[in-house]
Parts: structure tokens; sequence; C-alpha cells
């Protein structure tokens, strides 16, 4: 490459390029990072909203069955049914939505176990309804003590092993979020390391630039300056040493010419 | 001395290292466009932006004087190693910075010692580039230089002085350009007949071709955390310790015996002390592990004796079994191979034989002059009468390199770390050898080691593979005349 101009244009139009592509590594990195934490704050509130969905339709639930089991309220029979929909249909959408499924297995396996004794004491109810002690019963307001041995002995177990489940669900998010810290950590890692060697880069190639320039321009100009002050104070005679190229040493060629005609006599 | 012009051949040199990352990536983005593509792709984008910088202001130099030449060679060294620690770095995994510092001057040096304890876990393109750095490291990396720079008229030679060592250049008998190209044909030949012959024998074309380059460089990366062990076929070491012998020969003996010459393999001195040490030391070890009893058959005893010997001899460091486990006296002869190691002119570290049998040689002439006072004994080798200048520089050399070696071990012993680990792996370290004893022993690695002890061995696995004096004589430049 020849021309100082292109050569120093070259040089700085280098370290802009690689200021530029540090700078866009930095964004997609940094980018990385926050899209990263984004997702992790998301994934909690949306644990969290679903959980709570789910604990209010078994609260729901367990509410008509104590006035279904307890005081033979038959009204209670579709809000019972409509909860345990409600609950299964907010577990459906963890399990899709839900990146480690495997927190959801006791969760499944609870519903799945209160679904079945639930439809079973419906289904046992609908016949017990039919007789007339109860609806004699239920007419007077007087509690069934079935009904609540029933709720005791079957369906309370099953109960609370359903909200400890759904409990142990809402804080999965906080257990995995170490191994998720870790990603991060590294992804923070890999977002630092590159605009490091970048820089480290850059900082060599102005030092070469700074290097150059002194050699090729700074030095040389210094040089001819002292020498031609040297010929106009002392008449020493112009003689500028040292690697010379491009438009410094035209320069250096001119003087030299314009020296040597001022030496020559006026005609 | 003129900078820039230093800078401008380091800056070729660093061209080099960014083609090589590229075509890393390249096999990176061929498997899938795995982890590695992008720390490759970058590393190679500012790799070729720091060597082509240099090039916008610096012409070409018709003529280098010596102590460029020199300034070249070792300052190339330097800037590769930290260069090629760049894919390392932004890939991130085991790669802290002394590590991937250690992992880069071990390829680059052709040492071969990792800090990886899982070498398979590695993407593909950047197993590749770690093979990479050995095979480039194991021709010297101012040799690829050489071939690229037409312009340097009758300076070729100062490039090599410090590559080579003296008796090496002596041997080759050829002009300076010459020799590039010899070095060249005999070293990518051996690595496509060697990636051959590996797929033959049950390798796949990666592992084959990355087995290959590191033979070749006498390295001893492996694609697999066994190393060799892990393809457990008799048919692959032998074809290793074919590459590996074949490597740790004088390249200009190697093209001399293929194309016919007289100086060829067969009149060599040195080679045949080679060899010879080689099949004594390999028989050795394999009596000893019959005797106690460690295989079952004297074959399976002498198969693993043999590749075992013939890799720490040649500096290559490849390992078929867990030679911590062998016996004493089979141990102190691999530590004995380990320093004497192979031939000059190859790509091996260590003493090198050379020099040995110049000291046999000088301690005999000593003996003969203490009964005969007056007698004038010339020693010679290849028929070659030695000057006593060389005489004089092989018996510094074994005394600064032995001295190298104890500094090594006193450094490990400060940080703790137990004798045995610490002197071989000095040694391992300083020959350029890889795997040593103890906790660095053929089957473990160097990551539990303490940074300061990955430290102390990278500086003497520079001062190996730069002859001592090569590395040391760049802190006194400002004193040459």
């Amino acid at each position: 490459m020849t021309g100082l101009r292109k050569r120093v244009t070259v040089g700085f139009l280098s370290i802009v390029c690689l200021l530029f592509f540090s700078g866009m590594i930095s964004l997609i990195e940094l980018g990385h990072l926050s899209r990263d934490t984004g997702e992790i704050l998301k994934a909690n509130a949306r644990n969290i909203e679903l959980a709570k969905e789910m604990l209010d339709a078994a609260h729901e639930q367990n509410v008509a069955l104590i006035r279904l089991s307890v005081f033979g309220d038959r009204s209670r029979d579709s809000l019972c049914r409509a909860s345990m929909d409600r609950l299964e249909n907010t577990l459906l959408v963890a399990q899709n939505e839900a990146l480690d499924k495997s927190f959801l297995d006791s969760l499944a396996f609870a519903t799945t176990e209160l679904r079945i004794v639930t439809d079973n004491y419906l289904a046992f109810g609908d016949l017990r309804s039919r007789s007339d002690s109860l609806a004699a019963d239920s007419l007077a307001g007087r509690p069934d003590s079935l009904g609540i041995r029933w709720y005791n002995e079957e369906y309370d177990a099953l109960y609370g092993r359903l909200t400890a489940a759904i409990k142990n669900y809402m804080t999965s998010t906080q257990s995995s979020l170490a191994p998720r810290a870790e990603q991060m950590k590294k992804n923070a890692y890999r977002a630092v390391t590159p605009v490091l060697i970048s820089v480290a880069v850059m900082i060599a190639i102005v030092l070469m630039l700074l290097y150059f320039l002194s050699i090729y321009c700074v030095s040389p100009i210094e040089r001819m300056n002292k020498s031609l002050g040297d010929w106009l104070a002392f008449r020493i005679p112009f003689n500028v040493k040292g690697d010379l190229k491009d438009e410094v040493l035209e320069l250096k060629e001119r003087i030299e010419t314009l020296i040597n005609q001022s030496k020559q006599p006026k005609a | 001395m003129r900078v820039e012009v230093v800078l401008r051949y380091v800056g070729v040199v660093m061209l080099f290292m960014a083609l090589f990352m590229l075509i890393s990536a390249g096999i990176s983005y061929v498997s899938g466009v795995d982890s590695a593509f992008y720390p490759l792709l970058l590393s190679s984008l500012l790799t070729a932006l720091l060597g082509a910088f240099p090039l916008i202001f610096v012409g070409r130099c018709e003529q280098i004087t010596n102590k460029e030449g020199f300034c070249i060679v070792v300052g190339a060294w330097l800037v590769a190693c930290v260069v090629s620690m760049f894919p390392y770095l932004i890939w991130g995994g085991e790669f802290t910075l002394v590590n991937a510092w250690f992992e880069s001057v071990s390829g680059l040096t052709t040492t071969g010692s990792t800090i990886l304890n899982d070498v398979e876990g590695l993407p593909r393109g950047l197993q590749f580039w770690r093979f990479s750095t050995t095979w480039i490291g194991g021709m010297g990396v101012v040799m690829f230089a050489l071939v690229i720079l037409p312009s340097m008229g009758r300076s070729k030679m100062m490039l090599s002085n410090v590559e080579l060592s003296s008796m090496a250049r002596d041997n080759y008998r050829y002009r300076s350009q010459i020799i590039v190209q010899i070095l060249l044909v005999v070293y990518v030949g051996l690595t496509v007949l060697s990636t051959v012959l590996l797929k033959m024998a049950g390798m796949n074309w990666f592992d084959a071709l990355c087995h290959a380059m590191s033979a070749c460089a006498t390295s001893g990366f492996s694609t697999k955390n066994a190393s060799v062990a892990y393809f457990n076929s008799p048919a692959i070491d032998t074809i290793l310790i074919f590459t590996m012998v074949a490597a740790g020969i004088h390249f200009g003996l190697i093209y001399a015996t293929v194309t016919g010459k007289r100086n060829n393999i067969f009149r060599s001195e040195v080679t045949r002390w080679y060899l010879g040490m080689l099949f004594v030391g390999g028989l050795l070890i394999a009596v000893s592990l019959y005797a106690a009893d460690l295989y079952p058959t004297l074959s399976a005893s002498f198969r693993h004796g043999m590749f075992q010997f013939v890799s720490v001899v040649t500096t290559t460091g490849f390992a078929t079994a867990d030679s911590n486990t062998w016996t004493p006296f089979a141990v102190i002869i691999l530590i004995f191979g380990s320093i004497v190691c192979a031939c000059a002119g190859s790509t091996a570290g260590g003493i090198k034989v050379n020099r040995m049998v110049l000291a046999g040689k000088m301690m005999r002439t000593r003996l003969k002059l203490q009964q005969h006072p007056n007698a004038v004994i010339r020693i010679r080798l290849d028929g070659i009468i030695q000057d006593n200048e060389v005489l004089h520089a092989v018996m510094i050399y074994i005394v600064a390199y032995l001295m190298f070696l104890l500094l090594g071990t006193v450094v490990g012993a400060l940080l703790g770390i137990d004798l045995t680990t610490s002197f071989t792996g000095s040694v391992a370290s300083m020959g350029n050898v890889g795997p040593g004893f103890g906790e660095v022993g053929s089957m473990d690695n160097w990551s539990a080691m303490p940074s300061a002890f990955k430290m102390t061995n990278t500086l003497l696995m520079l001062l190996g593979r730069l002859e001592i004096f090569g590395l040391i004589q760049i802190f006194l430049i400002k004193w040459w005349r």
C-alpha cells in the first residue's frame, strides 16, 4: 500500500472496525444475557401464577366437598366438578410450559388420586341422595356422619398431599435457580471475554499505529525541520538519513531541489 | 534493530495462525455449527487484523540482520502462544486464563500436556484447533513464515538459527530454501501417510487426521481421554510407533533416504544410536514388565513397553497404559528416555541423541588423554571432525538443561508438590515430552496442579523448544553487538 494518507486512513479504519466489532459483540452478548435473565424472571412469575390458580381451584373444590359431604348440599356438585376440571386444566398448561417436568410428576399423581376419589364419592353420593334417611337429615340440617368419616379418612389426606405438591411446584423455580445462575455466569463470561480480547488487540494495534506514525511521519519531519533550520542558520548541508517513503520522501527530495536551486547564482 | 521489520514478519506468522483458526471454524461449521464456531471465527478475525496491520505500513525487506531474525523467531513463538489462547478463552469451559495459556504453549511447543479433564467433551472445531497448534508448532511457526517470505534473500538462514540446533543445520548440507521445502515435503508426506494408515487400521477420518498430526509433530495430544489406549488396537499402536520413530529422525536424512541420496539414515551414526536406544530401551522395559507379571505375555509386555518408550523418547507422549503402575526399573528407563529424547533436525525436543553421543565421545577422549597426555584426538560425528566450539556448546547446553530441570523441581517442591511429580513434570515440560509420573502420569492431566507450577512449566516448555539460549537471549538483546 502506498501513500501516507491511505496508510493512515487504513490504520485508523482498522481501529474503528475493531471498536465497532467489540461494540457489536458486547451488544449481542449482553442481549443474550438480558434475554436469559428475563426468561428466568418470566418463568418465575408464570410459575407462581399457575400455582396460585391450582391452589384456588383445590381450595374451591375443598369447600364445595365439605358442603356436600358434611351437609349433603347437592347444589355444590357442579362446583366441585368444575373446580376439579379447572385444577386439571391448569396442571395441563403447567406441564406444557415447564422445562423441567420432573417437579410436576408428584402433582399430577396427587391430582389423579384426588380425581378418582372425588368422582367415586360423587357417584356414590348420587345413589345415597335417593335414600330417604339422608334426604331427611339434609332437610333437617343435620350433619352426615358417613360423609364426615369419608372426608376425614379419605379425602383430607389426599387434599393435603395435593396442596403440598402444588407448593413444591411453586418453589421449584427457586430450586432450579442455582444451575440457571451458573448458566448466566457462563453467559456473562462469554459476554465479557471477547470484548476484553478485542480491547487487548485494539491496544496492540493503537501502539503499533503510534510507532509506525512516529517512525514514518513524525521523526522524518522533525529531522528535516532540524536539518533545514541548520542549513538556513549555518549553511550546514541538508542531509536527512533514515528510511523515508511516500510523501515524506517526496518532500525531502523537493527541499533538496529547492536548496540546490537557491545555491545556483542568479542570472 | 528495525522493530518494524520484526513486526512485519511476526504479522505474517499471525496470518498463518488466523488461517488455521478459520479452517478449524470450517470444521466446526461442518459439524453442525458447534459451540466452537463463534469463538474460532472471532479469534480468526482478531488474529488476522493483528497480523495484517504491520503489513499496511512496512514493505518487503531485502536484508534481515542476525538480531532481527532472532527477534522474529522468538517473537513469533511468544505472540503465537498468546493468540492461540483466544479460541480457548472465548469458548470458556475448563479454560481459565492460566489453563488457556498452558494448553496453548503446550500445543505450540509440541509438549502435549493438557489441563482438560474431559478432552472428549470439546467440540470438534476446538479439538481441531488444538491439533492445529501442535502441527504448526511441530514444524516451527517460523518455518511456515519462511515459505512465504520470498523477499528475504540471503537472510533466510537467520530465522532458522534459533529454531534448529546448530548441528542439525550443519547436517542438512542444503541451501536454506531447500531446507524449508524438505521439511514441508517430509512433514506433510508423513502426516498424510500416517492418516491413511490409521484410517485403514480402524480410526474414523477425524481421529486418524488428528492423531497423525499429533504423532508427526511429536506432540501427544489425543482426541480421547484415555489417549491411544482407548483404541486398544495393535495395528494402531504399530502405525503410531512407525510415525513417531520417523518423526524423531533428522528430516533431511529421511528426505535423503527417500530420494536415494548417499547421506541417508543407514549411514548416519546418530540415527543408529537413536534406533539402537529405542530397541534396547523398549526391550528392557518389556522384560521388566513381563518379569513383574504386569502383562500375561511377553508380546503384550513388548507392545506396551515399546510404545511407551518410543512415545517418550520421541517426545510425543501418547499412552497405551498407565506407566505409573509399572516397575521402578521401567520408570527410570522412561525418565532417562524423556531426558535424552530423539535426533536434532526432527520435531522432537530434549537434549537430543546428537549431544549425548558427542558427550559420550568427549568422556572417552578425556579418559584416553589421561593415558596419553600428548595425544591429539579429534572427535568425529558421522565422519566429520567436530570443532571445539561445538563440543563446548554441547557441554554447556547439557549443564544448562540439567540446571533448569533442577530449578523446575525446586519450584514444584516449594509449591508443595511431591518430588516425583515436580521432577518428572519438569522433565516432561523441558523436553516437550508431555506425560511424567506421579500426579502428571500418562493417564492424568495437569488440571489439579497449582497455577504457579503450570506457569513455571510453560516457561520450561518454551526454554526447551527454543533450545534454552534462544529464549534467554531475548532478555539480553539490548547488549547484542
